[in-house]
């Protein structure tokens, strides 16, 4: 039983989620409420990653991360070692591969509002800044939702990517993922299934518990 | 006024991004506390033909060294990839000669410690109730109309899939068959296919034919002047970081102890005579 | 003093733009924007407070330029202190009711803020739900609560977006009652944005009646209002029916006259206007104001009654549209319940109901 996959693959996602939830609020923001006619050109590198078969994704982070990459020439200078390789390099790649996931719901909610609050808002002395956290967050919670869990899920279960510009490493890269394709090409049936039973568990209980809380919270949509 | 905005922009930013920054920071530090990764161990990267014989030869040095030796088993022509892209391995062992020569070329390998430590073997290999009759037919057996799939490694980069391509160009058999082949990302995933029952028939590694997993089923050896030598090769990687660990693996490597294990998992040492088939 | 001379072209009813162009002053007081819904009234509202920009013009408070196209001054929205009440109120739904009201307010300790939030709140009779959640109270609690928001930030200009509609008479007055009282005290400009005649009425102070966009009369709402002397102001206040009839008969004695509907011959009843016998005269007679009936009624007050049939139906928003061939064709609104129960359809013989003061004379 390989608790070392287990817990880089939740921690991967978790770090992905987490930072995308921040990442993305600015650019689903902008997308939501700008007037923008070449807004459809960000919308589709956006979008993207959810065309791109994730071994394109992952074949760009390894050549651009690897140690003959610009990024990852960059990353040496500063570190050295390159980034491609690393649990960094694949935070970064899953960054890229989740964030249609993060945005999407984001936009959603943030157009759905009611304008009308997002006027009054201002009218009663609010900064755009101001606005944004005290009306646009907190009624966008199911938006944030759905960012956090679709992200978390998506790198949970991340493969191709991985693969490409992880190298495998134990401990470091390995994956869940990983792992129990590691355990199927060394046979190793009984293993591969315990560990992707935990993985599902896992992935349940995550989901559960996040969809449990979101139905305690009120429906935030105005009466009117 | 000016101070009572900020003040109140404060308390919002805190009351707001509390539910944010508190998980956001612990995300960070997850973030660094991984970077610090343990250098102690040595990083081998491994031909996918040798999933068996590199776990005993790993824990026989481990035994001996108490070095922790970490392996991480792939596709020659992958690991070549990677490497050259600044993959953070110590030690490659490839199932194919070339790929460890042109890393010496490319200045990203030590040609001293080049060594060829094995020649690999093909085998058709089908699960133990096929009924294919392989010692009696050979290669023909692949004719078999009950045949629908048949699996070889990834020919564009798998030295066991090019070698594989190649025995059935010269058996004249290639163009009828093609149309079955699936393809292993590696030697060991070829085996799995096979082993499962995806594909009925499959040209594997004999390191993986005669592994504990596979050896009840029908093998039969392809004939070594039918395809180009598996010449299989390990070199010492020069961004390794573990130098005198690598070059002590690699000593173990060549000593008799080393040489019975891969015997016995079919790795020959010297180059195998025309006409031997048995294993 | 706000004064304000701007264009802007807006769009209204989806396709149809128009062009907007007002140039007035408001000051001190209550001054009504009246007119169709289509006017522009909002759109100027929303200038005034900096959530839309005009083409072109300048907006003025006291000594301060709000907006001057020309010097390109654009000051925002949150910097204007002109506290703005919608028509949907756009109460925070997650916030509390006094957290609503404390909004806006810039206070620099706690206990300065809650004394604002607790005298705002007992000026509109709204102390006792503060810590209610606005979509558990009533339509006249909500509004009370979006004006103790807008007026606890102490602005200086307030613009209501037909903020009393949907309310029963009782509550509109009692509401007026607590904004007159507040701004006996506060002297600012209240604009006050209606297309409801009673409103208009119950306020009583300045009016300007807007029409696409222009203004088209302004001054006392008596003389603007009572007795509209162009089309487009009659139109402008609701009239959906504009019938043409002739004077048939003067009866002083109980204020009222005889008219006949063209072509039909059918009479009606209508207050004394100056005209004389056979004059032509144009009526104007609100849909909402027009009862429909499905059998003759008998011993009622209302001194016309036509025998008609449906010619059509449809149905917007709330209110279902009939048009109803009685003698002339009319425009009547009705409830979809009372469709339902009197089983309204096109063909229906019905019977229309008005009163003599619901029909009103013009003079042109």
């Amino acid at each position: 039983m390989n608790l070392q996959a287990l817990l880089l693959s939740v921690r991967l996602a978790l770090t992905v989620a987490l930072l995308l939830l921040v990442l993305a609020m600015p650019l689903a923001y902008w997308l939501a409420f700008t007037k923008w006619r070449g807004k459809f050109l960000l919308e589709s590198i956006v979008a993207l990653p959810l065309v791109l078969p994730p071994t394109v994704l992952g074949f760009y982070a390894l050549i651009l991360f690897g140690s003959r990459g610009t990024i990852g020439k960059l990353w040496q200078s500063l570190f050295g070692h390159p980034l491609a390789f690393t649990f960094t390099g694949l935070v970064l790649a899953s960054l890229l591969y989740s964030l249609p996931f993060a945005v999407q719901p984001l936009i959603t909610s943030f157009e759905s509002l009611d304008r009308r609050l997002l006027d009054a808002s201002s009218t009663l002395g609010a900064s755009p800044g101001r606005t944004f956290l005290r009306i646009i967050l907190p009624l966008s919670w199911p938006g944030l939702v759905s960012a956090f869990v679709l992200s978390f899920a998506h790198t949970l279960g991340e493969f191709g990517v991985v693969l490409m510009v992880g190298g495998n490493l134990p401990g470091i890269t390995r994956t869940v993922s990983i792992d129990i394709y590691d355990r199927v090409q060394a046979m190793d049936y009984s293993g591969a299934h315990r560990m992707a039973l935990l993985l599902l568990v896992i992935s349940f209980a995550v989901l559960a518990a996040v969809y449990s809380i979101t139905r305690r919270v009120w429906s935030p949509w105005p009466a009117r | 006024m000016h101070r009572n905005a900020s003040t109140r922009f404060a308390q919002n930013f805190q009351f707001a991004h509390g539910r944010f920054l508190r998980p956001a920071a612990l995300a960070l530090l997850c973030l660094l506390a991984i970077s610090v990764s343990a250098s102690q161990e040595l990083r081998v990267a491994a031909a996918a033909d040798l999933q068996f014989a590199m776990k005993d030869l790993a824990a026989s040095y481990e035994a001996k060294t108490k070095q922790v030796v970490t392996i991480i088993y792939g596709s020659s022509g992958n690991f070549f990839t990677q490497i050259q892209n600044g993959a953070p391995f110590d030690l490659f062992f490839s199932a194919d000669i070339s790929y460890p020569q042109k890393l010496i070329d490319a200045g990203l390998a030590e040609r001293p410690t080049l060594y060829s430590y094995a020649f690999g073997r093909l085998v058709l290999w089908a699960p133990p109730d096929s009924h294919l009759n392989l010692a009696v037919k050979g290669l023909s057996a692949l004719l078999d109309p009950q045949i629908t799939k048949i699996a070889i490694a990834n020919p564009e980069h798998a030295p066991y899939g090019k070698a594989a391509v190649a025995a059935l160009q010269k058996a004249g058999l290639y163009d009828q068959v093609k149309s079955k082949f699936v393809f292993g990302e590696n030697i060991s995933q070829t085996a799995q296919f096979v082993q499962s029952g995806s594909a009925q028939i499959g040209l594997i590694a004999l390191s993986l034919a005669i592994s504990p997993a596979m050896q009840n089923g029908e093998r039969w050896l392809v004939p070594a002047d039918l395809h180009p030598l598996l010449e299989q090769a390990v070199v010492l990687i020069s961004a390794s970081k573990n130098n005198a660990a690598a070059a002590s693996f690699l000593d173990f490597v060549k000593s008799a102890e080393s040489k019975t294990i891969l015997a016995k998992y079919g790795f020959t040492t010297a180059q195998i005579s025309a006409g031997e088939t048995k294993p | 003093m706000l004064s304000i001379d701007i264009e802007k072209q807006y769009h209204s009813q989806g396709s149809s733009s128009f062009q907007l162009q007002i140039k007035e002053e408001f000051s001190p007081g209550f001054t009504v924007l009246f007119g169709p819904s289509g006017a522009g009234k909002s759109t100027i509202l929303d200038c005034i407070a900096g959530l839309q920009t005009p083409d072109a013009g300048r907006i003025t408070l006291g000594d301060e330029q709000l907006y001057d196209a020309g010097r390109k001054v654009v000051v925002p929205p949150q910097s204007r202190k002109i506290a703005y009440v919608f028509q949907s109120l756009a109460l925070f739904p997650h916030l509390s009711v006094a957290e609503n009201v404390g909004y806006g307010i810039s206070a620099s300790s706690g206990a300065e803020r809650r004394a604002i939030i607790q005298s705002a709140s007992q000026a509109f009779h709204i102390a006792d739900l503060s810590g209610r959640n606005p979509r558990q109270l009533s339509g006249g609690q909500q509004q009370r609560v979006a004006l103790a928001r807008s007026l606890a930030t102490d602005p200086r200009v307030l613009l209501l977006d037909e903020p009393l509609t949907g309310l029963d008479a009782h509550f509109r007055e009692t509401i007026l009652q607590d904004l007159r009282a507040w701004n006996a005290s506060k002297r600012i400009p209240i604009l006050y944005v209606t297309h409801n005649r009673e409103e208009v009425d119950a306020i009583g102070e300045r009016v300007v009646a807007l029409s696409q966009g222009l203004v088209i009369a302004a001054g006392n709402p008596r003389a603007v209002l009572d007795a509209p002397r162009a089309m487009a102001l009659a139109q402008a206040a609701g009239f959906e029916n504009l019938l043409t009839t002739r004077v048939a008969n003067l009866r002083p004695a109980d204020g009222v006259m005889d008219v006949v509907l063209l072509p039909s011959n059918k009479h009606l009843e209508v207050p004394l206007g100056t005209g004389q016998v056979e004059n032509p005269i144009r009526v104007a007679i609100r849909a909402g104001d027009i009862l429909l009936a499905t059998e003759m009624p008998r011993s009622i007050s209302a001194r016309n009654i036509l025998p008609g049939k449906v010619e059509s139906m449809e149905t917007c928003g709330t209110l279902v549209v009939l048009q109803v061939n009685a003698g002339a064709h009319f425009v009547v609104h009705v409830t979809p319940a009372a469709v339902r129960e009197l089983s309204l359809a096109a063909g229906a013989a019905v019977w229309l109901v008005v009163k003599t003061h619901s029909c009103h004379v013009l003079a042109d």
